[in-house]
């Protein structure tokens, strides 16, 4: 017991109360480290709550593409409104036929965002009743859409809402994002590891003289490493830790900015999230920061 | 008895500088030696190869049972903990005393010695040397010759079987380096073999142990205990 508290204090001592004390005392040469390291972790942040969000739109949209809105006429009869379900039903394409009516429309309009001034502008509820078609593919909404489009009691100006190239402009546009973002994240990786690993070479180089007495008593590796390993961690925290807060910063921010749209515009993106994302932060961090010392050190203290 | 040091057909390249040249040498247990030579002779880097600082680049160097030449980096520790290393300019780390700078040596070492039994350990390496009363003074405020004897308590304190020692009176006065030169005997005699690369010659004619020449990278001369004074002249 007496052994363990002995070594314990050692450690502590020449391990990690030599790393806090270097790390205070050279804060100075630590903080383009830290600045890089903090600007990554940020950026990785919304880049990856964006992801997540970008998800959950994605598959929003996967959904409604293979969605047909047949609206119909002002003026259609309850039987031509019964003709046109049964011919949809009878379709083997066509899983489910749902009825909105104007008022239901009207309804869900001022939930979309720039809608409801809309609705409340006009007199009358400028909204069609229209039959929503969930369709098995998307690849057969426009058969599906072909014919229907001219049945009585489509409304002849705008018989379906339709448009086949938007769901695959979504995709492309979400992938070059995906492809910008991923290559622009890794470039960023290697700034911070790279002025990381420079801030501890500076830190070795401060302390060449101390290392090299530890080298030549005997010191094991891991002792004469070990502090500087436990600096590059202690920047990580820091970063992760300040990363943490700015991310969690921004998100109330822009949950609170958008209020009502903001839910459609960014599905998904809660406090709760944001919350997850600063703790993965402050764990992340460190791990970068061990691993950039590591690669430093691999480099200069070769023996 | 088995050499404490071997080095066997033990060559060292700098790209075209050959640094030594096909070097046959034994070190045995207890043994005091001077290594001479002039400058550029290879001295240095022959006790950068004990110490596995460069690896040689043909041949074989064994220290204490340890094949240096073929040590992996991971392995480098526990050669030096059997080495005691001097240095002309002391390498001491000013912010710690001449206690804690030999205490120093110890824990950094061996995370399980104690606070009380480093101090203890470290004192006594401090009385060897007699700067026992200068324990808790920084280098910066003693003398060349007392910050010397500081590094050598720092090098025997754990007690290696070889201390090797680059020109340690090189920055001390005559006086001074009789006296560390007394010292690095004392602890010859008390069985740890020592290795001194000097220019001093006075203390080479003095001390009257084996001498050892580096001459151009070569070994140029050997001379026993008994001889050592006769032959001086090959550096001179």
């Amino acid at each position: 017991m007496r052994l363990l508290r002995v070594i314990a204090r050692n450690a502590s001592r020449y391990l990690f109360g030599s790393a806090v004390r270097n790390w205070l005392r050279n804060f100075g040469s630590t903080a383009p480290a830290l600045g890089s390291m903090t600007l990554l972790l940020l950026l990785v942040a919304l880049g990856g709550m964006a992801g997540l969000v970008a998800r959950n739109a994605y598959t929003a949209e996967a959904k409604d593409a293979s969605v047909l809105h047949i609206y119909l006429s002002d003026n259609a009869t309850t039987d031509e409104v019964i003709a046109l379900e049964s011919r949809l039903r009878s379709q083997s394409d066509v899983r489910s036929v749902v009825y909105v009516s104007k008022e239901q429309a009207l309804a869900r309009a001022q939930h979309r965002p720039g809608l409801p001034d809309l609705a409340n502008a006009a007199e009358e509820n400028p909204f069609p009743a229209s039959l929503d078609v969930q369709v098995a593919s998307i690849d057969r909404v426009s058969a599906v859409d072909s014919t229907m489009r001219s049945q009585p009691g489509v409304d002849s100006s705008l018989p379906t809402s339709y448009d086949p190239g938007a769901y695959r402009r979504f995709q492309q546009v979400l992938f070059g994002a995906a492809v910008v973002g991923i290559a622009f994240l890794v470039l960023l990786t290697f700034i911070a590891v790279t002025v990381t690993a420079n801030s501890i070479r500076a830190a070795v180089l401060a302390r060449a003289d101390e290392i090299g007495i530890m080298q030549l008593v005997g010191a094991p590796r891991w002792m004469v490493r070990g502090p500087f390993v436990i600096e590059g961690a202690l920047t990580g925290v820091a970063a992760g830790f300040v990363a943490g807060v700015l991310a969690v910063v921004v998100s109330i921010v822009a949950i609170r900015a958008g209020a009502t749209t903001f839910a459609q515009l960014a599905p998904g993106l809660t406090i709760q999230l944001a919350l997850a994302t600063a703790l993965i932060l402050v764990v992340v961090g460190p791990l970068l920061g061990s691993v950039s010392s590591l690669a430093s050190l691999r480099r200069q203290m070769e023996s | 008895m088995a050499p404490l040091v071997e080095f066997v057909g033990v060559s060292r390249v700098y790209g075209q500088v050959v640094a030594l040249d096909d070097i046959y040498l034994r070190l045995m247990p207890g043994e005091l030696a001077f290594l001479l030579g002039p400058s550029g002779a290879g001295k240095t880097t022959l006790l950068r190869l004990i110490n596995r600082e460069i690896r040689p680049s043909d041949g074989e160097v064994w220290v204490d049972g340890l094949p240096c030449h073929a040590l992996p980096a991971t392995r480098v520790a526990e050669l030096r903990r059997k080495i005691g290393v001097v240095f002309q300019d002391f390498k001491l780390l000013p912010r710690l005393t001449a206690l804690e700078n030999v205490a120093f040596a110890l824990q950094v070492t061996d995370l399980r010695i104690s606070d009380e039994e480093a101090r203890e350990r470290a004192l006594d390496a401090l009385d060897a040397v007699h700067l026992h009363h200068k324990a808790d003074a920084y280098p910066l405020q003693l003398s060349g010759g007392q910050q010397q004897r500081v590094a050598i308590a720092r090098a025997v304190v754990s007690q290696p079987s070889l201390l090797i020692a680059d020109e340690p009176t090189g920055n001390l006065d005559q006086e001074t380096a009789w006296q560390i030169t007394d010292l690095l005997e004392q602890i010859a005699n008390f069985g740890t073999t020592v290795l001194v690369a000097t220019h001093n010659m006075e203390i080479v004619r003095r001390l009257q142990r084996r001498t050892i020449t580096l001459v151009a990278g070569r070994l140029a001369d050997d001379q026993p205990a008994a001889r050592a004074g006769e032959l001086v002249w090959l550096t001179s």
